[in-house]
């Protein structure tokens, strides 16, 4: 009896009975889930919402979730009856605005909105990061300074991320926030039900259509940010007698001017789903959505010409045409997209998921082209700006002395000047002056000097997948799958605008002024030589890439007591081959037809073990390796020209781990994580026009290794039960660790000539591969280093919350073209010691300032590589941004209105850069003799000191009103 | 889903196709489109030959200029443009004065003017009147070549006169009229006469008032004749043409000016230099090996050098492409 008694003590189990409703109607949720915190037990609100939680070791944390509703992790430390109320996630405004806060100012000339979104990286469960995507987004904050391809999305199981790119295009979804609500968000060791997560995380949309809130929601929303306007109609009929589930959405997003000048906003979503539950074990439900988008995008620019407009969000993509403006970068992009997918509840503890998808996306992005002669229309050119003139950053230039001396230096900056100045028109593009230079050409015989193209990156995608998930016992719990996916990308341009001329012969204007216009190199298509080009035609170049990819993978969790372990493993193999159909003269016997394919056999390993000691304390670690294959579209040398892949092409091997603490003491919940990932045998490719060469180079960086490494702290203390602060922040660091190898291709040169180009003779004569000194370089566009306070006030419907933010050790995209071992070696910036001292110690003729800021290779006397220093990157400074928001939820009956107001950079400071990038020019005229290049005389533009920044929005609001009938 | 709610989407739905494509602009008019001045900018008060009269001391020495601060109006017709790329930035401007005696200096005039743009000859077309302000401007000589221009540093790390801002054109140039392909300025001296080639020896003419000229030039290419023929072309004009022809500016060829010099041996044993930019259509012309006539702009340095305009300056260019 005594011993009987003992146990029950030590044990303190008890049962708790609840309900769980809606937060705004009292409704009760009927199939809520209840798990008890870290573990895989748990059970089902009954129909009436009522659940009874046996045998619980109290104190504990239960997670309560339901489909369209804000999961929620509720403490008990009782066993008395609990009424659990389930806000909607339209209550909350990060969910609303959170696909509003990236501004196309952004944005790289060639990229979508989408790629700047922050990773998903995120548990609904985790209170850092289910917080800093939408505090941090502003600034554009990558978890951790991953990029995005490191993220997974799945739609009913199915890995939407783009196989050529790796990331995924939240285009896909624009403007369908309702009916994309239904996800469920794993962090990177976290077991789920719908496949592999990478080391960003992974999220899964569910589409299912009797999943959704039954009723009518409308949403109405205003701002000033990209678009204006957003309406969003949506409607559920919930599970009907008959077994059929139908949801539908239409939505709208509008600007005929964005905040931004010059820019549009033209959007149309929909969505449909329907299901049909054929009995208590299948169900079939089919979605379609799609969201027809066009928008005109924002380009960087130079500090400079940001000083000329008066304005960090001067916008030199557009210009006026008869008066009006017009936007020479217009983005289309609509990518219809089908899923169906079969669920069978084998038994009540296991369930296999079938889906098929097919996706074919028609993305374009527009861009202005000259031929012959033409001078280039960029308004922000740099021949165009002041700063050409002469090098004001030189000191002995930029003086009253030495310019009293050259007084026509003074006279040409303020023309200028006063050109930039004196009318906005000056500073745009001269939509008027191009029509007039092609109506000149035609009328002497010539054809189109300007144009608009359009560069087209279309795809069809079909994917499949089969998870069979089984909840073996209290103590184990497997899901196992497999997956596949195979795209098309269809890469291609064509004529936008001929901008009132009516002809266009497709020929390279590079390779004309190299070898002449009736040369074989300036044809782009010889099987199609000097093809008259239309509006609309096909020309440039035009390729498809083939990626296939298979995956097979499983998840195991073992529960017992205070241990959760899980276990992941996957292998996947992966092909890519480009078609060419085009036979380009600049590679008349590798540009044409297939380039074969390269194929790789990638897999995946992770475990993670959770020991909670008791309720209020996790204690997690983790670590995984993966080898999975590179980026297509950065797998071949010049993807627009030729066939050829790029060498180095090897598996990207990923290696990470990381502990948390995730805690509750009295009123303080918070976690604590560090995390270490370390990236090799990355590959990126750039691609500009060099001037040095005279023509369009790739630039590909292979063998990349990198280190990401930080800690993450969480901090949520509830004051008051209506009160409650949170602090949340990461000081982190993403940097390369290595001087990866680089391979440089220039379009149309002798291949000699490129092989030249493409090694680098030591001191000691000795000939090694090209690299990029990149060694300590950041990874850049993302704060390393983000930190934010905040409150949060509840009362009689009404809340409020404000947050400030800290940002800093944000760093500008280097550009690799400048650190070549190459070019350091014609500026005269490899060394050799020019004295040995008594100790032995190595003097060299440059101070460690000018090595550190310009950089350059150090070797010893015998010619030995000594260290190596790669040019100053520029660290933005840290900086601060308040944001407020508040909002009222108002209960009608059956009905709800919720309004929420969001005011974003509140002090309005427009002087926070998100990112940029430093132009690949070099400050020097080359000469060349025999192959050797050497340094001339300094370019009046320093390229160095002109790098184009991204900067924040300024101050933005948001409002949003929805209604629930 | 009732009524009301299909009623909602199809509106919204036609809503949505009603808003076409916001990317949707008129074409401008092209017949009032201009870089230069709109307004007047000065009474014509002097002409090219005054101008030469007037900054004889820059014009004499090599590669020196003045700034001018005051109205100095001048008016004559482009001669020579860009059209061809082989003139860069480069119009040469020519004015003949009728009342003057075909013998008189001051009868035909030429002087080039810089402008800082890859492409000017849509804004100035041959046979074009235009009127020029030096007011802020600079003048003097470029190579020994008369020109209005504004300073620069070469990549050398020279002080030159080089091109002024396009920018400038609103102020200081002022279009008279429309182009007149008849005009007696497009009419090139002809130099392949007896009395030509007398002009060309004569060393007299090596003076500033004899350059730039538009003139037409007759003779053979040296690199053709001879033993030179049978020298291997170099260069880059590469395709299917083996052996490779020769062409008037293969890149491999260029020197520091970007540009190649052929000989031209007008008379027997007198050349002059045919210069030809590299990067244009006519580098690419294959070299003739026969008698030709040649026009474009004719400039004194330390010899007599000719540079082509376009293609259709070279006899029968048909030929040579």
């Amino acid at each position: 009896m005594l011993l009987v008694l003992n146990v029950a003590i030590a044990s303190a189990q008890s049962d708790v009975l609840g309900v769980v409703v809606d937060a705004q109607t009292g409704q009760p949720l009927a199939g809520a889930a209840l798990t008890i915190a870290h573990t895989t037990q748990g059970t089902i609100a009954d129909a009436n919402g009522q659940f009874r939680l046996s045998a619980l070791t109290l104190p504990t944390d239960i997670v309560v979730s339901y489909i369209g509703y804000q999961e929620q992790t509720v403490h008990i430390s009782s066993a008395e009856p609990l009424r659990i109320a389930l806000a909607t996630a339209e209550l909350y405004s990060d969910d609303d605005n959170s696909d509003f806060t990236f501004t196309e100012s952004q944005l790289d000339d060639d990229s979508d909105v989408s790629q700047t979104v922050t990773s998903v990286l995120s548990g609904n469960n985790d209170p850092y990061a289910s917080k800093v995507g939408y505090l941090f987004s502003a600034m554009r904050f990558r978890v951790r300074a991953y990029e995005n391809q490191y993220s997974q999305t799945y739609i009913n199981g199915l890995l939407f991320n783009d196989i050529e790119r790796g990331n995924f295009n939240y285009a896909l979804i624009g403007g369908m926030n309702d009916a994309t609500r239904n996800q469920e968000s794993v962090s990177h060791h976290e077991y789920n039900h719908f496949g592999l997560n990478n080391i960003g995380g992974a999220s899964n949309i569910n589409t299912r259509a009797s999943q959704f809130a039954t009723g009518n929601k409308l949403t109405v929303s205003v701002c000033n940010r990209n678009y204006k306007a957003r309406a969003m109609y949506t409607y559920a009929t919930g599970l009907l007698a008959n077994g059929w589930a139908f949801a539908g959405s239409v939505g709208y997003r509008w600007a005929n001017e964005g905040v931004i000048e010059g820019t549009f906003y033209n959007s149309l979503s929909y969505f449909l789903s329907a299901e049909k539950h054929i009995n208590d074990k299948h169900s079939i439900s089919l979605a379609t959505f799609g969201a027809p988008t066009e928008r005109a995008q924002q380009a960087a620019s130079t500090e400079e010409a940001y000083w000329l407009a008066n304005s960090h969000y001067y916008n030199p993509n557009w210009g006026y045409q008869n008066g009006e403006k017009r936007n020479a970068r217009i983005v289309n992009d609509y990518e219809p997209t089908t899923i169906i997918t079969w669920d069978w509840d084998a038994t009540t503890d296991s369930r296999l998921t079938v889906s098929g998808g097919f996706k074919y996306a028609l993305y374009s992005t527009t861009a202005l082209g000259w031929a012959g002669d033409a001078y280039d229309p960029r308004p922000d050119y740099y021949k165009n700006l002041p700063s050409s003139v002469f090098d004001v950053y030189d000191e002995t230039k930029n003086n009253g002395e030495y310019l009293a001396q050259n007084p026509y230096f003074i006279d040409q900056y303020n023309t200028l000047l006063n050109h930039w100045t004196s009318d906005k028109a000056n500073r745009q593009i001269d939509w008027d002056r191009m029509y007039y230079v092609n109506s000149v050409s035609e009328a002497n015989g010539g054809e189109a000097l300007y144009y608009q193209e359009r560069r087209h990156n279309n795809q069809a995608a079909g994917l499949l997948s089969a998870t069979w998930k089984h909840n073996v016992n209290q103590h184990h719990k497997y899901t196992a799958g497999i997956f596949g996916n195979a795209t098309r990308g269809m890469h291609y341009k064509t004529m936008a605008d001929l901008l009132g001329a009516s002809k266009y012969t497709d020929l390279d204007k590079y390779s004309v002024n190299d070898y002449g216009a009736k040369s074989n190199e300036a044809q782009n298509d010889m099987r199609h030589p000097n093809r008259q080009i239309g509006v609309d035609d096909k020309f440039g170049y035009n390729y498809n890439i083939d990626v296939l990819k298979a995956r097979a993978w499983g998840q195991y969790q073992f529960a017992y007591g205070p241990l959760t372990a899980n276990a992941q493993l996957g292998v996947e193999a992966t092909s890519i081959e480009r078609n060419g159909k085009m036979q380009n003269g600049r590679a008349p016997h590798n540009s044409y037809g297939k380039s074969g394919k390269a194929q790789f056999v990638g897999s995946e390993v992770g475990a993670s073990v959770t020991y909670h000691p008791g309720a209020n304390h996790y204690i997690s670690v983790g670590g995984g390796y993966a080898a999975i294959a590179p980026q297509a579209r950065n797998s071949f040398v010049s993807a627009s020209i030729q066939n050829n892949f790029v060498n180095n092409l090897e598996l990207e091997k990923i290696l990470s781990g990381e502990a948390s603490y995730q805690f509750r003491i009295a009123n303080l919940f918070g976690k604590v994580s560090g995390y270490y990932t370390q990236f090799a045998d990355q590959v990126e490719q750039t691609a500009f026009y060099n001037d040095q060469q005279s023509t369009f180079t790739y630039l590909t960086m292979s063998n990349i290794e990198k280190e990401h490494y930080g800690i993450e702290v969480a901090l949520n203390y509830q004051i008051l039960s209506s009160l409650s602060v949170h602090a949340i922040g990461t000081v982190a660091d993403a940097k390369y660790t290595n001087n990866p190898l680089a391979q440089i291709s220039y379009e149309g040169m002798d291949y000699n000539e490129v092989q030249k180009l493409n090694s680098y003779t030591t001191p000691s004569g000795e000939a090694e591969q090209l690299r990029v000194v990149a060694e300590n370089m950041r990874v850049s566009g993302t704060p390393l280093t983000a930190l934010n306070f905040g409150i949060n006030y509840n009362i009689n419907g009404w809340f409020f919350e404000a947050n400030i933010n800290y940002y800093d050790r944000i760093y500008i995209a280097f550009s690799p073209y400048r650190r070549l071992t190459s070019t350091y070696k014609t500026n005269g910036r490899v060394y050799t010691p020019s004295s040995v001292d008594n100790l032995g110690r190595l003097a060299y003729e440059v101070t460690k300032a000018d090595i550190k800021e310009n950089g350059g290779l150090l070797y010893d006397n015998s010619g030995q590589f000594v260290k190596s220093y790669a040019a100053h990157q520029e660290r933005f400074s840290g900086d601060y941004m308040i944001d407020l928001s508040v909002g009222k939820n108002i209960r009608l009956r059956r009905k709800s209105l919720s309004i929420n107001l969001s005011v974003n950079n509140l002090t309005n400071n427009t002087n926070m850069r998100t990112g940029g990038y430093e132009q690949n020019r070099d400050d020097y005229y080359y000469s060349e003799s025999n192959g050797i290049y050497t340094k001339g005389e300094g370019k009046a533009y320093r390229f160095s000191r002109n790098s184009k920044y991204y900067y924040a929005n300024s101050l933005n609001a948001f409002l949003n009103i929805g209604f629930k009938f | 889903m009732n009524i009301r709610n299909i009623y909602i989407s199809l509106l919204a739905t036609a809503t949505l196709v009603c808003t076409s494509c916001m990317d949707d602009t008129d074409e401008p008019d092209t017949n009032t489109f201009l870089v230069t001045s709109t307004e007047n900018i000065g009474e014509v008060n002097t002409t090219i030959y005054e101008l030469k009269n007037k900054f004889s001391s820059v014009l004499a020495n090599n590669n020196t200029f003045e700034k001018v601060n005051t109205d100095i109006v001048f008016e004559g017709v482009v001669c020579a443009n860009d059209e061809g790329g082989n003139l860069y930035q480069t119009l040469i401007i020519r004015s003949i004065d009728t009342t003057k005696p075909t013998t008189d200096d001051a009868y035909d005039q030429c002087i080039s003017i810089g402008i800082k743009n890859t492409f000017l000859s849509p804004y100035f077309k041959l046979g074009q009147r235009v009127k020029i302000n030096l007011n802020g401007l600079y003048i003097g000589n470029y190579s020994r070549v008369p020109k209005i221009g504004q300073p620069y540093y070469t990549s050398k790390g020279n002080l030159r006169l080089g091109p002024m801002l396009f920018e400038l054109c609103k102020t200081n140039i002022e279009l008279v009229g429309e182009p007149d392909l008849s005009a007696p300025e497009l009419v090139p001296i002809d130099l392949t006469t007896q009395e030509g080639i007398a002009w060309l020896n004569n060393r007299g003419n090596q003076t500033p008032y004899h350059t730039p000229l538009l003139a037409t030039v007759r003779g053979l290419i040296a690199e053709m004749q001879g033993i030179q023929s049978r020298i291997p072309a170099t260069g880059a004009l590469s395709g299917n043409d083996e052996p490779l022809p020769k062409i008037f500016a293969p890149e491999a060829l260029y020197d520091d000016g970007y540009a190649v010099d052929r000989t031209l041996n007008y008379r027997s044993d007198k050349t002059l230099t045919i210069r030809t930019s590299t990067q244009n259509e006519c580098s690419f012309l294959h070299l003739p090996t026969d008698v030709r006539s040649y026009t474009g702009q004719l400039t004194y340095y330390s010899n007599w050098q000719l540079t082509l305009r376009t293609i259709t300056d070279v006899e029968r260019y048909e030929e040579l492409q």
